[in-house]
């Protein structure tokens, strides 16, 4: 083989697809040629630079969703998740040890994309306590604020009353988010008023566990159920916001 | 009808390239929260899809679940905006970096030098290229088992695999000239 013979075959070379024999005669030239051993030496340091990236962690989460929606597929029960053992199904006490491994773990979470969509949750929340414009329809009653969204958006986004447990439904209003218009449903727990986005999505399949995450002195918590995103914002203790959370999101 | 077993089995088989289908979401993507969207649709198509799985290389299978679920939703987004497409971005930088091994002997003493971290510069890459790289060099498969996770000739494989190294070598000489004449 000559040196342009050999120079198309560099790459074969590195990933391992030569023939022996071609990889032998290939051997034998670079071993006494400069040129192409210079040209050999380039492309290795390349891919040791790519080999170097490695990779990123897998959200610990991403697991866990899975493995429930598969349960959820065959018609077993759910896995039992971090989410039910830090609320405790009546939305009770929660271990401080497991509510810190997961604020630290949601912590990590947070891409640009969702600092991005964080900054318009809160200043969407403010605004809205702001030009005391908190909802276009009051009603403590979810059958009047569920259908007034009728017409208004191409879903139909959950609301439910939780006024029992001390979460009042003061009503609805339309938003923007991320450039398109979005549900908001507005509860009350004693003077902290509670925003809830709910938005369409692109994945229908896709339901993820809440996130928390803390920015500006307020909570945020989001997570994603049949094709929808939800964003619950308030300036409500962690604690309680989870609660709420547990409340409006399960079946 | 799936059952328990099926999932159990399912998950023997497909979670241990939780990782790696995880990565070459973001590979393509590059976006974290989207990527894990990815993921998990992917896992539930392939098991949908479980009853007719019959080969026996489970990883190379869910890659190419992953890679068609993210390639389906980029070409929705896609569809919705007016970004230029991939082929064209493709097209373009072929056109710029033809000549993958016409290196200087003074570029490739820098090259060697170089302390340049790529993933960034790897971001830059159309994404065809970065798919063939990342199953390549990140993931070990062979140019056979690329062809059919990505669905293209072998020969398209290595054409893609050595312009994305050509150009990274490329970006590489160029980066280290910025940081060089900004004195870093």
């Amino acid at each position: 083989m000559d040196c342009e013979q050999i120079q198309t075959k560099i790459e074969s070379y590195l990933d391992g697809e030569l023939t022996l024999s071609d990889r032998r005669d290939f051997e034998c030239h670079v071993s006494v040629c400069t040129g192409c051993s210079h040209k050999l030496e380039s492309m290795r340091t390349i891919q040791k630079m790519i080999r170097n990236t490695g990779y990123s962690n897998t959200p610990s989460a991403l697991k866990r969703n899975i493995q429930n929606q598969l349960r959820d597929y065959t018609g077993e029960e759910a896995k039992n998740s971090g989410w039910l053992r830090w609320v405790g199904f009546g939305g009770g006490a929660m271990a401080a040890g497991s509510l810190a491994t997961w604020v630290m773990m949601t912590f990590l979470f947070i891409t640009p994309l969702q600092t991005k969509i964080t900054d318009e949750i809160i200043s969407s929340h403010v605004r809205s306590l702001m030009v005391d414009h908190v909802t276009d329809v009051k009603s403590s009653d979810q059958h009047t604020v569920k259908p007034w969204f009728n017409g208004r958006l191409d879903y139909s986004p959950p609301v439910k009353n939780i006024d029992k447990a001390g979460f009042e439904l003061l009503g609805g209003r339309l938003d923007y988010l991320q450039g398109k218009v979005t549900a908001a449903l507005v509860n009350k727990r004693r003077a902290h008023i509670i925003n809830t986005f709910i938005s369409k999505n692109n994945h229908s399949e896709i339901n993820t566990e809440p996130k928390l995450i803390q920015r500006q002195g307020y909570n945020l918590l989001f997570w994603k159920k049949n094709g929808l995103d939800y964003w619950v914002i308030s300036d409500l203790n962690q604690k309680e916001l989870t609660e709420f959370t547990f409340l409006i999101s399960k079946p | 009808m799936l059952t328990r077993k099926d999932r159990q089995r399912f998950e023997k088989l497909t979670l241990p390239h939780l990782g790696a289908a995880y990565n070459l979401a973001l590979w393509l993507v590059r976006d974290a929260s989207e990527a894990e969207d990815i993921v998990q649709t992917a896992y539930l198509r392939a098991f949908e899809a479980f009853g007719n799985f019959t080969g026996t290389n489970s990883g190379a299978w869910i890659m190419t679940i992953v890679r068609n679920t993210a390639f389906n939703l980029l070409n929705k987004q896609k569809r919705n905006s007016n970004l230029v497409s991939f082929d064209e971005v493709s097209h373009i930088n072929d056109q710029k970096y033809k000549n993958t091994y016409d290196l200087t002997p003074e570029e490739m003493i820098n090259l060697a030098s170089s302390n340049i971290q790529v993933a960034e510069l790897i971001d830059r890459l159309p994404i065809d290229y970065r798919e063939a790289v990342f199953l390549r060099e990140i993931e070990g498969y062979s140019y056979k088992e690329i062809s059919e996770i990505t669905q293209v000739p072998k020969g398209t494989v290595m054409s893609r695999l050595s312009r994305a190294r050509g150009q990274l070598q490329k970006l590489v000489l160029e980066q280290q000239k910025k940081e060089q004449a900004r004195g870093l």
